[in-house]
């Protein structure tokens, strides 16, 4: 439906990011190569996977759990890619301060090391956004739009570009919260994002039902608060603990 | 506190390559969707003759095993004629034909802007409609190419002029190639990435023997390249801090990483043209120093030859370096990377526009060559003429192949070709994208079921 549309599609899924990138991420160049490398490293996870669906994939029947099954093992697959990305994470760091340390530079901060986690999420979030929906906008820079058979009263593009903000909100925010659990030991915190990841994805099995989007996707969203929340929650106590060590050790 | 993190330091010259390049990129992307799209009936019928078509025109009848001997001739052809032109520039720049080849440069240059620079700017009137008359159009144009010929070799032109000047002629020349049949363009990328690979690192290839003789005569070859000059504001009190990449890819590699052997590795390189030092210390700071435009002393001007920047290097040393730090920042002079003398080559044909080497300057930040620049771009505007996706795929692969290879140079310290592990991943993605991911996420995501 015309650039306008198309362009106002590309914002809706990703606007947030955008500005968030502007404001955080080309500030540090170091961010942003690893905004591209998680970038990177999801597309080959989707790629691989979809070397392993590809025979399957016009499913020939109409019940939904080959579907969840492909979920499962794509987030199985996506999930065990964070781990590696934390124990890549940790060399980095290990590096940086190093480098850190030659160069009489302070050494990584708090902050920094949420920066990077947040710049790995994003990353993430990007790739999912542009790949699930960006890529499938072309036809809506034309004359027409389309809609879907289950979902038939908004335009399909709409749609994809709604879910597509929902889920960059939960792979970027997740992944913060995944690094200061896994630094601090959190249990809670190490189990979030697979879950949230994994509940986010089944929520989309909705949208196979007649009609299910309209519940599907509001419940996506509540998902993407709940780890919006849980993500400021995380990062406060993480920034009180360390101002209060600082008090501490400054006592000293 | 001067609240800076390391995090600001580091990837800096990276950014600074993979910037343009994505620029370019993305220009390319946009004007083959745009303008150049040959899904159009009547760009499908016209077939642009060139030295990459000689032997063969692909047409969309002919059977699969035609179409592949005859794009497999078509890049040995092409293949041939680069080998052929770049071994005359070889003996050109041996002979001390120099002079020659910065005229030929700018004539080329003058030709690309003027013919196909104009050509494009034609063809995007006519889709838009802009209402434009000719005598504005050719003030216009040739306002715009003396600016981008004499950008070229000049030192006086602001860098950034410079830099939209390479960045425009590397949009132009890929819009051209991309016009390409596809089987031709695909086997010729990899055949020019095969090329550059031999080219550059084997004993008697051509590229290397005119880095090799350019070092040898400390001049900068007459070519191409663009030139990144990354600005650090540079806090007080730090030393050797220029080459952050090869500082922080070096002691990865458990060398040694106390201030003299990083002195020394340093001091190799500009022993031949500091000779008044003979301690680290002054290595160091020489090196750091000596490519800021020292502002107090006024003595230096931007661009200026290492040669000359030795003097006013000495009477500095006793200053500490704190002062001229903040206001060089828009001058472009900043750090060096790994700061070795490799050059970047270009052969000088219209078409035949190749000198694909990464390398890190002495003074002046990371060199990329054009050719790198334009085959990117033909690589990613190829993978545009199918579907959006594979755009988006072969950027990631080639930006992440431009990362490899610039950590490799931070490691090697010697000039690497830029094409092969990008164009490799660029290929390698573009079908792994278009045979098995876009199928998978089109019936995934058509029935809104995401991950």
């Amino acid at each position: 439906m015309t650039v306008a549309a198309g362009v106002g599609y590309a914002l809706l899924a990703l606007g947030p990011s955008l500005s968030l990138f502007l404001a955080v991420i080309s500030r540090k160049p170091f961010l942003v190569l690893t905004l591209l490398s998680s970038t990177l490293v999801w597309l080959m996870s989707l790629i691989a996977l979809s070397a392993v669906w590809r025979p399957f994939i016009p499913f020939k029947t109409a019940a939904s759990w080959p579907y969840a099954i492909v979920i499962i093992t794509s987030v199985a697959c996506q999930e065990a890619l964070r781990i590696l990305w934390w124990r890549l994470y940790k060399k980095m760091e290990e590096i940086l301060d190093a480098f850190a340390d030659r160069v009489s530079k302070p050494r990584l901060f708090v902050t920094d090391k949420m920066q990077i986690a947040l710049a790995g999420g994003m990353g993430h979030g990007v790739a999912h956004a542009v790949f699930f929906c960006i890529s499938l906008l072309t036809p809506a820079f034309g004359p027409a739009t389309y809609y879907t058979e289950k979902c038939s009263r908004i335009p399909f593009f709409l749609l994809s570009a709604l879910i597509a903000l929902a889920f960059v909100t939960i792979h970027t925010f997740s992944m913060v919260i995944a690094f200061s659990g896994h630094a601090d030991g959190n249990r809670t915190d190490q189990y979030f994002a697979p879950v949230v990841h994994l509940t986010s994805g089944m929520l989309t099995l909705i949208n196979l039902a007649s009609g299910g989007c309209i519940i599907g996707i509001p419940l996506l969203y509540v998902v993407a608060a709940i780890t919006l929340a849980y993500c400021s929650k995380v990062v406060w106590r993480r920034l009180s603990a360390n101002a209060n060590r600082i008090r501490q050790a400054n006592l000293h | 506190m001067d609240g800076g993190s390391v995090l600001e330091i580091i990837g800096k010259e990276i950014i600074g390559v993979m910037a343009p390049v994505s620029i370019c990129m993305f220009l390319v992307v946009l004007l083959v969707y745009t303008v150049f799209n040959p899904s159009t009936a009547a760009d499908a019928t016209i077939a642009v003759r060139t030295a990459a078509n000689l032997i063969y025109l692909e047409s969309p009848t002919d059977s699969t095993t035609q179409k592949l001997e005859g794009a497999v001739l078509n890049a040995i052809v092409f293949v041939a004629i680069i080998t052929v032109v770049t071994f005359v520039l070889v003996l050109l720049y041996y002979y001390r034909f120099t002079n020659f080849l910065i005229y030929y440069t700018r004539f080329s240059v003058f030709l690309i802007f003027s013919t196909m620079g104009s050509m494009i700017l034609i063809s995007i009137i006519e889709r838009f409609n802009i209402p434009v008359d000719a005598v504005t159009f050719y003030v216009l144009l040739f306002n715009f190419t003396v600016l981008g010929t004499v950008s070229v070799f000049s030192n006086g032109v602001p860098i950034i002029v410079k830099q939209s000047t390479m960045v425009l002629l590397g949009i132009i020349v890929a819009a051209w190639f991309s016009r390409l049949p596809e089987w031709t363009t695909w086997v010729v990328l990899v055949a020019l990435a095969l090329y550059d690979l031999v080219a550059v690192l084997a004993p008697g290839g051509p590229l290397k023997l005119l880095v090799e003789l350019a070092s040898s005569r400390e001049e900068e070859l007459p070519a191409l390249v663009y030139e990144s000059r990354p600005t650090v504001a540079r806090s007080p009190g730090s030393s050797a801090r220029d080459s952050s990449l090869g500082l922080l890819v070096a002691p990865g590699l458990g060398m040694n990483d106390h201030s003299s052997s990083q002195g020394v590795e340093l001091q190799e390189l500009l022993a031949s043209r500091i000779n008044n030092n003979n301690s680290n210390v002054i290595g160091i700071q020489e090196r750091e120093v000596g490519h800021h435009t020292v502002m107090n002393h006024g003595e230096i001007e931007e661009a200026v030859v290492d040669l000359e920047e030795r003097s006013p290097l000495v009477t500095r040393l006793s200053t500490d370096h704190n002062s001229n730090v903040n206001n060089n920042g828009d001058r472009g002079h900043g750090d060096i990377t790994a700061g070795n003398e490799n050059q970047v080559s270009r052969g000088n044909d219209d078409e035949n526009t190749m000198g694909d080497n990464a390398e890190s300057g002495s003074s002046r930040g990371i060199k990329l060559g054009m050719g790198d620049f334009i085959f990117y771009s033909v690589l990613v505007g190829r993978a545009a003429m199918y579907d959006l996706m594979t755009v988006y795929a072969c950027y990631l692969a080639i930006i992440s192949g431009l990362g490899c290879t610039l950590i490799l140079l931070a490691v090697c310290r010697h000039a690497l070709p830029a094409l092969p592990i990008s164009i490799a991943l660029g290929v390698i993605f573009y079908f792994l994208t278009r045979l098995l991911m876009e199928p998978f996420v089109v019936g995934v995501s058509v029935n809104l079921m995401m991950f």
